[in-house]
């Protein structure tokens, strides 16, 4: 058996007659970032929703390998697999809680600690000593992670008020704050500027090395996904193309012709 | 620039009078009267042009002094501004003072038996909108059938008081979770519907828990309604004026005069109390993780689910709390009137606290007792006006919405602060 942190074995994803993953297989390493590539409507994203519980994959299996138990992700539904798994996911069109402060963002996403610590919500109400103490830890949890990003200054500001940059950052350590195994982000540099980029990269360097989480990620901005992949995989048409170093990817025939079409 | 500006307020003035006379000219100028068993025609035309001329000349007035952009210092920005501006920053002084206002309220010397019941009413609504705002304004989820958690805890608190005899105190829990228990009810099936949907679906629960109170004539004796329910005990010393052989009542035993006014403000408190609990809970539980899971569900619920909150549980706890206040209000309101009916639990009263809770600010606790005070208030004193009464109340449904269009008191307050937790 394989020691990766995730193991996606013949997944399929099928909408009525339409495919849209077939029969795909690829591995994530733990402190590893994978990318995965591909032209639009290459379904990227639908790998995401399978793995995140929000569609239920028509076959085959993904399996998430922790310390010492091996769960299989098709078997959780949607909240559970953050809940319970510990996959965290970003989306591509941003999904922050915007007339919420950005330390309540932090905050929601360590709801379960929190909401068993307030012991449901009864012990919360008469301020016990416990939860008051958790609390606290929640919000140098969410503290860390804003200085990290640079928002501390702005962390009682409503996150809908944030500029787009750092809007995405938020929500990438909004993911964290789950403190996940594997975190799955959909297009994060989207809309970003070179420094803005740059940052991110940073960000996610970081949190590889660091924090030693496994990190998928689907991204069009090849700079990104050059820079800091250790793996890429490449989709068309729901099916695995390519995989391998981000260096052989871009030298690989099937590649540029999934991308430039083919010369006649 | 001038003389083109008035040029168009002349042409838009004359095409208001032209409506006007649209509207006006059949309803109020063609008026029929039944004379000798033949319908016959009345023309009214004076009465049609003086309508349609105020209405033309208020338009041009209004065009003149209120749209006017080069008057920019009109009645909306300078009054409007500052009440804006009032309102935004000093809600939390309000809220003292409106606290302490109410606690002497009863002993004020203008304050009658008249003032009291309206008070009392006022309270009781202002009770049921905190109750609907965990629902409407923290968790998001527009709720149309609230008054059938009301009627259920009112039912519930008759039926129990008058059959096995229990006391206000006792009947008042149970009231709460028997009104609890139909929000889970209710909220199982909806759980996956939002907005528009939802609001169908618990428009429709609320008219079949009213049309079950109609039609079950064993249990709640349908619209006859419920007789004889308890009036509610000074801590187990009734209000009586003349006790029964060795029975102490309220006036023995303090030793004072038996006035029926005792009564009435042993109510008033008992329901300000019951508010002030509502709104302590929920002050208190929206700074807990389930308070602000509610508020995440209602921002994105995709994103709730994506952070590994469980969106059921969420929900269920937002129905649930909800009802159970609306249930507390419910067993107060049954044993104030010591006769319930169905017709007490229309739709109408559903309407009047949405409208309290959306016009208030969602989620804000004190807009939601600015909103009560003034529509409630509104619909008392126009109430010598009968009918016109409602114009009244959708006419401040309008104005609040012109120049409030967020509610009254918009502003939402943090649950959590960075600098308040780490100085701590």
């Amino acid at each position: 058996m394989s020691q990766k942190l995730l193991d996606v074995e013949n997944l399929t994803m099928k909408f009525g007659g339409l495919v849209a993953i077939d029969n795909l297989s690829f591995s994530a390493d733990k402190d590893k970032i994978t990318s995965i590539i591909g032209p639009n409507g290459a379904g990227k994203t639908t790998v995401f929703n399978c793995l995140t519980g929000f569609y239920k994959a028509t076959a085959g299996s993904m399996f998430l390998n922790k310390e010492n138990e091996r769960l299989n992700l098709r078997k959780f539904s949607d909240f559970k697999v953050a809940q319970k798994a510990g996959v965290a996911r970003t989306f591509q069109n941003i999904r922050l809680f915007p007339q919420m402060s950005v330390l309540e963002n932090l905050m929601v996403a360590q709801h379960n600690k929190l909401m068993d610590a307030s012991g449901f919500t009864i012990l919360g109400l008469f301020n016990s000593p416990s939860f008051v103490k958790k609390e606290r830890e929640a919000v140098e949890i969410s503290k860390y992670w804003l200085d990290i990003i640079g928002l501390t200054h702005r962390a009682d500001d409503d996150a809908g008020d944030l500029p787009y940059g750092d809007q995405r950052k938020l929500e990438i350590v909004r993911a964290m704050c789950i403190n996940p195994h594997l975190l799955c982000l959909d297009e994060p540099a989207a809309g970003l500027n070179a420094k803005e980029s740059a940052e991110l990269n940073k960000l996610l360097l970081f949190i590889k090395n660091e924090k030693k989480t496994g990190i998928l990620l689907i991204e069009h901005d090849m700079s990104v996904v050059m820079e800091i992949s250790d793996h890429v995989v490449v989709l068309n048409y729901g099916k695995k193309i390519f995989q391998g170093s981000a260096k052989e990817t871009k030298n690989s025939p099937e590649v540029i012709e999934a991308y430039l079409g083919t010369e006649e | 620039m001038e003389k083109k500006f008035f040029q168009t307020s002349i042409k838009d003035s004359l095409f208001t009078g032209l409506i006007a006379l649209a509207l006006f000219g059949p309803i109020v100028g063609l008026r029929t009267v039944a004379k000798n068993e033949v319908l016959e025609v009345h023309p009214k035309w004076l009465i049609v042009l003086i309508i349609v001329i105020v209405c033309a000349v208020g338009r041009f007035l209004t065009n003149l002094y209120v749209y006017n952009r080069d008057q920019k210092t009109g009645i909306q920005s300078s009054i409007g501004k500052s009440i804006s501006n009032f309102l935004d920053t000093k809600g939390y002084q309000i809220a003292l003072t409106a606290i302490i206002f109410s606690v002497i309220f009863p002993f004020l010397p203008f304050t009658d038996r008249y003032l009291m019941d309206i008070a009392i009413m006022m309270l009781t609504y202002i009770m049921l909108g905190w109750g609907l705002n965990i629902v409407i304004g923290l968790a998001g989820l527009l709720d149309l059938g609230y008054v059938a958690f009301y009627a259920v805890g009112a039912y519930s608190y008759a039926l129990f008081a008058i059959h096995f005899g229990w006391s206000f105190w006792i009947c008042l829990p149970i009231a709460g979770i028997f009104a609890a228990m139909f929000g889970v009810l209710l909220g199982f099936p909806v759980l996956r519907l939002r907005g528009d949907y939802l609001a169908i679906v618990t428009l429709a629960f609320g008219e079949m828990i009213r049309i079950l109170l109609l039609n079950w004539y064993q249990l709640t004796k349908g619209p006859d309604g419920l007789t004889g329910i308890p009036r509610p005990s000074f801590f187990g010393l009734p209000f009586k004026s003349f006790p029964d052989e060795g029975e102490q009542t309220f006036h023995t035993f303090f030793g004072v005069e038996y006035d029926p006014m005792q009564r009435i403000i042993f109510l008033y408190y008992l329901i300000l109390v019951l508010a002030l609990i509502t709104n302590l809970f929920t002050i208190k539980i929206r700074r807990l993780p389930i308070g602000r899971a509610w508020e995440a569900l209602r921002e994105d619920e995709i994103a709730c689910k994506s952070l590994g909150v469980n969106p059921r549980n969420t929900k269920l706890t937002a129905f649930a709390i909800g009802a159970m206040f609306g249930g507390f209000a419910g067993s107060f309101f049954a044993t104030r009137q010591a006769f319930i009916s169905p017709e007490s639990f229309t739709f109408i009263e559903s309407a009047i606290i949405v409208a309290i809770v959306v016009l208030g600010g969602m989620g804000s606790q004190t807009g939601v007792v600015l909103a009560t005070v003034f529509l409630i208030g509104l619909i008392e004193v126009f109430r010598d006006f009968e009918s016109y009464r409602m114009i009244a109340f959708g006419g401040a449904m309008v104005l609040i919405m012109i120049f409030r269009p967020r509610g009254i008191l918009a502003t939402r307050k943090p649950t959590i602060t960075l600098e308040k937790s780490s100085s701590k």
